[in-house]
């Protein structure tokens, strides 16, 4: 089982499943760097997906899919800012209502189209994105199997990891969005709009959430199914939180979140080892972040009391 | 009460009917633009829940879990904590007491044994519900957070305890050992199938109602959720009142799942959580944290579910749609500016008549 081949094809799928949960980390990362903390992923991230398998059927397109599926994420997160930014509702609350909102009305939509209530496979054709071979780098063992061959959203995935970087630290707006999310009265007495950097923040999270909704239902498999996100929302939240919002250490989270999902994978189909344990880590690893962050800073502030 | 107060309570009031009446509409016009026959499908979706004695047993029967889980988000949210753990919950609790139960065997007599589960039930709840209102209070950890993985965790940690410790195996699908007959909730009322935990469930809300506003630790917990500044000054024991609502609310959240078992099931079958928690959630906003009104929110949240259960076997629509609506709802009634300059309207106006009262009371001395 342990062949070199084996782990290349393991690490493919390692890199392959952690796709969306880097998505989903980074567009966690940006809310929370504007001081808000973006549950609603999943829900954004399901729309998404069946936006995105239902433009591309309609067009016969892909890219025009990919558009859709970008488009769908940046509505249903211009909906969000509108209701907590403009409507004063609790965001909480509102990421809750889309969460549900979503999880039902991706179903409805997809009966309206297709008839159907559990997937789309049989209605809508196929469409994936394609996948790229990187020359040179595929005829290395090891690690021709493991890093060529991939969709192409994948390589976006990484590459917008520092994209997101870039942007949070080397730009003007991201310094912006940074200011709002550390001291949003502070931010605002020198003239920052509040209001509009919470709605800038809420469409890149929506950009990122549609990218990784278009993964889902067009490079990990070809269709929609019923609640197909399954929970990866909350794991791209627990990415970003046991960074601490930092894009980088979010995306190396997500990979070794993405790694667990792999590990699942593979022990369910060879042996009785209960899997559900594996399954647990992402949010087990949360909890425990959470204890070591807030002891941290409790014994920093202690220290600080002391005077010294 | 003044007239401020008055003007509040009664725009709440408003906006609540309003809310709930406008999603009612986006329904009535989903149903009737996707529908082939619409006048047959909304009738049965406004008239079908009360079409037989057995539906409406069946909506009483929805709404108790509801009613549990919407209690519990009262003392969540009257210490204004997010904490979310009642979905966990719900199910975790459901999944130990059947342990329990089967474990157990026919040791006790019934109503000795219904006793003891449910007490294990709310116990599982407390406890649960410690972890994240610690986390929060010793370390200052996100609750959100905190309690949405532990939601998660929880989720596959019942399925783990029902695949390797009570599984049937003589069964197809996954399921656990048949729950043991003195361990099942009779169903009370006759044809309407409605089970015990009926009882339970209003005897629940007259002690959260009583433990609100007539006792001393409900009045503590209002003032920390509603002007922590103010507790403090005055010495509450912050700390100490919000875990303790919240353990509350956790030992509610796992009464609930002890009922739904006992009182509908007869084996341990979930195997995704339930929503029920995030439904709980709603009935909590909807009922505005008042725990008397939890009950009619229940109510009525089970009446439109059971409508599209109907609508859903009888016709041409999912019953997915019905999630949308709730998540409308939820939006409306906590969005503070739908109705907002309404409402301040009103309030400007009884401030200026209680200003020119007063002015006119002055101008007679």
């Amino acid at each position: 089982m342990l062949t070199l081949e084996w782990l290349g094809n393991f690490c493919f799928s390692v890199l392959r499943l952690s796709t969306p949960l880097i998505y989903a980390g980074l567009a966690a990362v940006i809310s929370k760097k504007a001081g808000m903390m973006n549950m609603a992923l999943e829900g954004m991230m399901l729309c998404a997906a069946l936006g995105g398998v239902i433009f591309a059927g309609l067009s016969g397109n892909v890219w025009i899919g990919l558009i859709g599926a970008v488009i769908v994420g940046v509505l249903v997160g211009g909906v969000i800012a509108f209701s907590s930014l403009s409507g004063k509702t609790d965001l909480y609350l509102t990421c809750i209502a889309v969460n549900l909102a979503a999880s039902g009305g991706t179903v409805f939509v997809m009966y309206l189209i297709t008839g159907e209530k559990a997937t789309t496979s049989a209605a809508i054709k196929a469409y994936t994105l394609p996948s790229v071979a990187i020359p040179l780098i595929n005829k290395i063992p090891f690690f021709g199997p493991m890093l060529s061959g991939h969709n192409i959203l994948t390589y976006i995935a990484f590459f917008s990891i520092f994209a997101v970087w870039f942007f949070l630290t080397k730009t003007r707006l991201g310094l912006r969005l940074r200011a709002v999310g550390e001291n949003p009265t502070a931010a605002a007495s020198v003239g920052i709009s509040v209001m509009k950097i919470g709605y800038i923040s809420f469409l890149i999270s929506g950009v990122l959430c549609g990218l990784a909704g278009a993964f889902m239902s067009m490079g990990w498999v070809s269709f929609f199914m019923k609640g197909m996100v399954n929970g990866r929302g909350y794991i791209g939240l627990s990415a970003s939180n046991i960074a601490n919002g930092n894009p980088i250490g979010a995306g190396i989270t997500a990979i070794f979140f993405g790694l667990c999902d792999a590990s699942a994978t593979a022990l369910k189909s060879q042996t009785s080892f209960p899997t559900e344990f594996l399954e647990m880590i992402p949010y087990a690893a949360t909890m425990v972040a959470l204890v070591v962050f807030g002891f941290i800073r409790n014994s920093r502030l202690h220290k600080i009391e002391k005077g010294k | 009460m003044n007239k401020t107060s008055k003007v509040e309570f009664t725009v709440e009031l408003i906006r609540i009917i309003t809310a709930v009446a406008i999603a009612y509409a986006i329904a009535l016009i989903t149903l009737f633009a996707v529908s082939d026959d619409p006048v047959y499908i909304i009738k049965q979706f406004i008239l079908g829940p009360f079409s037989s004695i057995r539906r409406v047993g069946s909506i009483i029967n929805l709404a108790i879990p509801f009613t549990f889980t919407g209690l519990c988000f009262c003392f969540m949210y009257a210490v204004n904590k997010f904490n979310l753990s009642g979905e966990g919950i719900f199910m975790f609790s459901g999944c130990v007491i059947s342990l329990v139960a089967i474990k157990l065997g026919s040791t006790f007599p019934a109503p000795l044994n219904i006793v003891l589960l449910f007490a294990v039930g709310a116990l599982t709840g407390a406890v649960v519900s410690l972890l994240p209102a610690w986390m929060d209070s010793k370390f200052n950890a996100n609750i959100v957070v905190s309690s949405l993985m532990l939601n998660s965790i929880l989720m596959f940690f019942s399925i783990y305890i029902l695949k390797y410790m009570m599984r049937d195996t003589t069964i197809g699908s996954l399921g656990s050992l048949p729950i043991p007959t003195n361990a099942k909730l009779p169903s009370v009322f006759g044809k309407f199938r409605v089970h015990a935990g009926i009882f339970i469930a209003i005897l629940a809300v007259v002690l959260v109602a009583i433990l609100f506003y007539k006792m001393i630790f409900g009045y503590k917990m209002r003032v920390v959720g509603s002007n922590p500044w103010f507790a403090k000054a005055c010495g509450i024991n912050m700390t100490g009142t919000i875990i303790a609502a919240q353990l509350i609310g956790g030992a509610l959240a796992g009464v609930g799942g002890t009922c739904e078992i006992l009182g509908n099931y007869d084996r341990f079958n979930w195997v995704s959580s339930t929503q029920h928690g995030f439904d709980g959630l709603m009935v909590a906003v909807l009922a505005r944290k008042n725990p008397l009104l939890v009950p009619v929110a229940a109510f009525l949240l089970a009446y439109i579910r059971i409508g599209a259960d109907v609508v859903n076997s009888k016709g041409d629509i999912p019953i997915e749609f019905i999630t949308v609506i709730q998540g409308i709802v939820i939006l409306m009634v906590a969005a503070e500016e739908f109705m907002g300059r309404f409402k301040k309207n009103l309030i400007y106006k009884a401030a200026r008549e209680e200003l020119a009262e007063k002015e006119k009371a002055e101008g007679k001395n």
